[in-house]
């Protein structure tokens, strides 16, 4: 097989890191080529060089033995490189039809006025081949996470890719639609195309490709043949050091009185739809509950509506036995709730404002850092001081903007905030996403220890090995309703993947 | 005959037929800002850019004493206007609000407009000529119809045409796709290849060229003068136009004729001796009043789900941020 | 090919060097648009500088043309800080004007000392309720308030021109014949008008003195107290804010009535200080409003610094109107304003950003 791409030491870098540090890789026509690394390696990075978003500042690309470069990702498109993005770039508004042909300017391309039905057919003709059908008249904004994928496979292969980047694309699919997702991959393989599949899922790795390059701090370490590999010899690889298996932690914990309890909750979505169809759940204090499902089937409207950030249209959440009157976060704060948000850049902080402002975020009203309408400027520089120090935020002192800060330091500020206001209830979503191993042990570390110290914890993440590492219970959600609910330990990842994409269990 | 005669002069008629009117600079000026908006650029200069199309497009036709020569001048003086304003928040990434408003007080009553009129010396010289309408007499004194539709000058027709192929571009065409997508999802477009800061260019410089038309449309036709200020706010309330109008060319003309009718109904009551003891500043200041009326009306959180405004309009595009 | 890069810490010098960078760049800009227009540019340039600062006669003007401009700016400062953008201060003002000079007439001369707190009442009043709604649209319906206060202006401007050409209201003076057939406001009586603090040859309208006493408590309540901490949460991310468990609506009301408060006080000011009367015509004609808002983009919005360019600025149109004749251009205060906003404006980028040159890449394309 002949070497369809080659990149040769390539370096990349952005203000403050390395992201790509002389990297070399290569993958053959027809071969299935992964891409592995924890976040922060540069995977990202080296597949927005080769589709031409992104100029190296070192080092060359060659296409089927030819040298290239790209000044636009137009020429990448020309040159028959396709990649489907973590994040779709699509136009919600636009159809399905109209975002397939969207810039493409060869032959159909090319006319003036645009054609609807003709081009509607051909997307229709495009799935059908590669069973990834969508309704090409669809609009973007209607269609769930995955059917919105499959218009970006389309997309690629409307353009006739040679050369396809799928970046982390099971990360919105359950391990039903992942399988699915496998077929279409060896079935463009094998029809002589080149799949480029990042992950820093190992058993993905292991089930779709032919052979695997793992990246690490933005350096190529090794390129290994699948076959030959084991899942632990991969972690090792990508992390630098010997690894178990993420493993669940047997704790010790003596369940409290409940601390939470959600009665029929329901709230509307922000497209007008009915969210939350009437969950109930409780949770004692000491207590870690897993809350599993595939993003969009409710769980952001949970966790807001919750933390008072959403107002329910019916049911009732109440904190230690005194019910809230709801759509209120500071009733919540007050109540003793905490927040650790999915979206810790935007939500979380006050991106602009330094550490320390955003360390009182929430406590600013209260004694300790105010005095009347004003506010004690020395204590809340003290006050961040002493948290930054606790938590080891690294990355500037209190004056620093939050903006600044990596992943990891960043969600420990959100943590060391939440954890500040002695909490009876810490509601988490997705919180080690984008994070990297030591920052993801850091953070599961302090939710174990808070559920130790007798903190109810709701986690609501994607990943199922984070929650099958920390939950004592874990409840699935689908559609927006708890549709199983069992102790940790009690069910397998395939019935999970199962009751997550709406199957029953057995 | 008689009975048509009668019926054109009443006071509906009348008024729609001022309605058109007056309607017309506000037509031009909102289809400009429509297609800036639609590429994703907020740009509060109209007014400013009205105004120096009026009074380049006015010393212009006193120097050439050619309408067309006029037109293209003032589109071009509006065009090169919104040059400024399309680096500065293109290319520098400023902030759009303070960068149109910045253009205003440049270019607007106090500033540029009135600089170029004292040194051009254009005050005090009416336009040599009015446009007339052109138009079978038989035509134009049909009932109703007649004054409404037929007795408007080239001004008008070229407008609707205008309205026409906006509307048949943003829909059928490649880069009015392009054009839409840059403005709803830019991230999406860039990706596909297509070039983002061009569109955005473009398309400003389009609207200030169509906002220099406008104001041209006062100086050379409705009051064929020159006065500080001309305009009145028409720049501004072509900017609410856009919104009522949905982001839509053809309810763009329904918009415009709708607020130039309030514009017409002081003079036409008053010249009729209607409604005496109503203070003409209640009529005028109908339009304002409206466009806020409409602006809460469609703003409400039902109405801005289903026909929103251009997702990434007012935000300036970086590609490699990360 | 050019390349823009985010720029991750902010040198202190560039915070000073940008600025007064654009305002040099503005300054040569003009030059060039003088000289096209064959007029002297260091002659106007100095001619601009004395009238407007050279003498203590010529400071005194600009004491009287900043003060409304210190106000217009503050209102607008205020507002945006928070990403309202109040354009309304112009309205804001006339309403200010309105109810001060009500105000000022019904008390006659008989409260003697109740004059001046009452038209300063009166003018924070008027300015608030006028501001107020804009604000509630935006705040319980989502509307914009760039338009609404836009269009808000215009609506104010005719009231204004109603009360004194086209009523015969309380505003308008109608005790002598000439003055009933030529339209202008009453006459405010003497305990109406405001005091004047006078420092050597100096003198400071209490206008002034009070706008700086506003920038002072701005500057506290924005940078030292719960309330200033709020608005700049949410300023910076409604998003956090809503999760912090702020109040964000009632923020925007708060914000917007303190915002119009400052532009209507500056409306009184205007009566008391210096007019003496309610006069459309001068007030509209000033557009002390739109000013304000370019006064508060080149200070950044912090309220000491819309002082200075208050001041500066105050200056250069107080020359402006004095040098106003056949030999001096006119409408050249509006350019140079707008010149130095377009410069200030692309400086920022340098701030934000840092332009990088990249050899090695070949292609010409822009990096946007």
């Amino acid at each position: 097989m002949a070497a369809a791409v080659e990149l040769r030491n390539i370096t990349k870098r952005f203000p403050g890191v390395v992201a790509n540090d002389g990297v070399d890789f290569e993958a053959a026509e027809g071969e299935v080529h992964a891409l592995l690394g924890e976040n922060g390696a540069g995977k990202s990075t080296l597949s927005n060089i080769l589709t031409g978003l992104y100029h190296p500042d070192d080092g060359q690309i060659f296409l089927y033995g030819k040298p290239v470069a790209f000044s636009a990702p137009r020429e990448a498109l020309d040159a028959g490189i396709g990649m489907v993005h973590q994040h779709f770039r699509l136009v919600p508004p636009f159809t399905v039809a109209e975002n397939v042909i969207l810039g493409d300017h060869r032959g159909e391309g090319k006319r003036f006025l645009v054609h609807p039905r003709h081009i509607e057919r051909r997307v229709a003709e495009l799935g059908e081949r590669y069973r990834i059908a969508v309704d090409p008249r669809a609009r973007i904004w209607q269609l769930s996470l995955g059917e919105q994928q499959r218009v970006e496979i389309l997309k690629a292969l409307y353009r006739e890719a040679k050369i396809l980047i799928l970046d982390e694309p099971t990360a919105v699919l359950t391990p039903q639609e992942a399988d699915s997702l496998f077929e279409t991959v060896r079935v463009m393989a094998d029809e002589g195309r080149t799949v480029i599949f990042i992950s820093h899922k190992l058993h993905e790795v292991k089930a779709v490709s032919d052979r695997v390059t793992i990246l690490r701090d933005g350096k190529t370490i090794a390129t290994v043949d699948t076959a030959s590999a084991t899942p632990r010899s991969l972690a090792s690889l990508m992390v630098g050091r010997d690894v178990q298996a993420v493993e669940r932690v047997a704790r010790e914990f003596g369940t409290g009185d409940p601390v939470l309890d959600v009665v029929d909750l329901r709230a509307t979505g922000d497209r007008g739809d009915e969210a939350l169809r009437g969950v109930t759940l409780t949770l004692c204090g000491g207590e870690i509950v897993g809350i599993a499902g595939v993003a969009g089937n409710g769980q952001r409207e949970l966790a807001e509506t919750i933390t008072g950030m959403r107002a329910p249209t019916a049911g009732r959440v109440s904190v230690g036995g005194r019910p809230l009157r709801g759509g209120d976060a500071r009733e919540a704060i007050a109540a003793g709730v905490a927040h650790v948000p999915e979206d810790r850049l935007h939500t979380g902080v006050a991106p602009s404002l330094s550490i320390a402002s955003n360390l009182v975020l929430k406590s600013y009203r209260g004694g300790r850092v105010a005095r009347g309408p004003l506010l004690r400027l020395r204590a809340i520089r003290e006050h961040a001081v002493a948290l930054i120090r606790r938590y080891d935020v690294r990355g500037g002192g209190p004056e620093v903007p939050a903006r600044q800060l990596s992943g990891g330091n960043l969600q420990k500020v959100v943590l060391a905030r939440e954890f500040d206001g002695a909490p009876r209830v810490l509601v988490v979503a997705s919180p080690t996403r984008g994070l990297d191993v030591s920052a993801i042990e850091t953070v599961h570390r302090y939710i174990r220890q808070a559920a130790g110290g007798g903190v109810g914890v709701l986690l609501i993440s994607e990943d199922l090995d984070e929650i099958q590492a920390l939950a004592d219970r874990i409840a699935v959600m689908y559609e927006g309703s708890i549709v199983a609910e069992f102790e940790a330990g009690t069910a397998t990842v395939e019935e999970i993947g199962l009751l997550m994409a709406g199957g029953a269990r057995e | 005959m008689i009975l048509a005669a009668g019926i054109n002069d009443s006071i509906v008629v009348v008024v729609l037929a001022s309605a058109v009117v007056y309607g017309t600079p506000l037509l031009y000026a909102a289809l400009g800002e429509l297609l800036a908006e639609r590429s994703g650029v907020l740009n509060l200069g109209v007014e400013g850019m009205m105004l120096v199309g009026a009074v380049m497009g006015f010393w212009a036709d006193l120097k050439t004493g050619s309408p067309g020569v006029a037109f293209l001048v003032a589109a071009l003086s509006g065009a090169l206007l919104s040059l400024i304003h399309a680096f500065l928040v293109v290319t520098l990434r400023a902030n759009q609000i303070v960068s149109g408003l910045a253009l205003t007080i440049f270019a607007g009553a106090a500033g540029l407009s009135s600089y170029l009129a004292n040194d051009l010396n254009v005050a005090d010289h009416p336009a040599r000529h009015p446009f007339n309408s052109f138009l079978p007499h038989g035509w134009r004194t049909a009932p109703v119809v007649g004054p409404i539709l037929f007795d408007q000058s080239a001004i008008v027709y070229l407008s609707w045409i205008l309205v026409v192929a906006v509307a048949f571009y943003l829909g059928r065409t490649r880069p009015g796709l392009n054009l839409r997508a840059v403005g709803e999802a830019p991230a999406a477009a860039d990706a596909m290849g297509i070039n983002v800061a061009a569109y955005r260019y473009v398309h400003t410089l389009l609207g200030g060229a169509l906002a220099g038309l406008g104001g041209a449309v006062f100086t050379l036709w409705i009051t064929p003068q020159w006065q500080d200020g001309i305009t009145g706010g028409a720049g501004w309330i072509a900017i609410a136009l856009v919104i009522f109008a949905f982001w839509r060319p053809l309810l763009c003309i329904v918009g415009a004729y709708f607020f130039g009718a309030f514009s017409g109904i002081p003079f036409t009551f008053q010249a009729r001796g209607i409604l005496q003891g109503v203070p003409p500043e209640l009529f005028q200041s109908l339009p304002y009043v409206m466009t806020i009326v409409v602006l809460v009306v469609v703003s409400s959180a039902g109405a801005r789900r289903r026909i929103g405004a251009p997702a990434a309009l007012g935000r300036p595009y970086v590609r490699e941020e990360r | 090919m050019i390349r823009i890069e985010r720029r991750l810490e902010q040198p202190r010098w560039l915070a000073v060097a940008v600025p007064v960078g654009s305002l040099v760049a503005a300054f040569v800009v003009m030059t060039i648009v003088l000289l096209v227009t064959h007029h002297a540019p260091l002659h106007t340039f100095w001619r601009l500088i004395v009238t407007g600062f050279g003498s203590t006669f010529a400071l005194n003007s600009t004491f009287v043309a900043a003060t409304p401009l210190i106000f217009t700016g503050l209102c607008a400062s205020v507002a945006f800080r928070m990403n309202l953008f109040n354009i309304g201060g112009e309205g804001q003002l006339y309403m200010g004007a309105i109810l001060g000079a009500a105000a000022g007439i019904a008390l006659g001369n008989h409260s003697g000392w109740l004059s001046v707190p009452a038209m300063i009442a009166a003018g924070l009043v008027g300015g608030a309720a006028f501001a107020l709604i804009p604000g509630v649209l935006r705040a319980y319906l989502s509307t914009n308030e760039i338009i609404v206060s836009l269009m808000l202006n215009y609506v104010a401007a005719l009231v204004i021109d109603y009360l004194i050409f086209d009523s015969l209201s309380y505003w308008r003076d109608t005790s002598t014949p000439s003055a009933k057939v030529f339209p202008q406001g009453k006459v405010l009586p003497d305990a109406a008008t405001w005091p004047v603090l006078h420092v050597g040859g100096l003198e400071l309208p209490l206008g002034l003195l009070l706008g700086l006493a506003v920038a002072v408590l701005v500057w506290v309540l924005y940078s030292r107290t719960k309330f200033g901490f709020e608005v700049r949460v949410i300023g910076d991310s409604p998003r956090a804010a809503t999760y912090a468990g702020m109040r964000t609506r009632r923020k925007i009301l708060a914000v917007m009535a303190l915002s119009g408060a400052i532009a209507g006080l500056g409306g009184a000011s205007q009566d008391g200080d210096f007019r003496h009367t309610l006069d459309p015509r001068g007030l509209t004609a000033a557009g002390y409003g739109y000013a304000g808002i370019v006064i508060a983009a080149l200070a950044r919005y912090n309220p000491f610094a819309v002082c200075l360019v208050a001041f500066l600025l105050g200056g250069l149109q107080n020359a402006g109107y004095a040098l106003q004749g056949a030999d001096f251009p006119s409408g050249l205060v509006g350019v140079l304003q707008g010149l130095i906003l377009f410069c200030v404006l692309g400086g920022e980028l340098l701030m934000r950003y840092r332009i990088t040159l990249d050899r090695r890449s070949r292609s010409a394309e822009p990096a946007t």
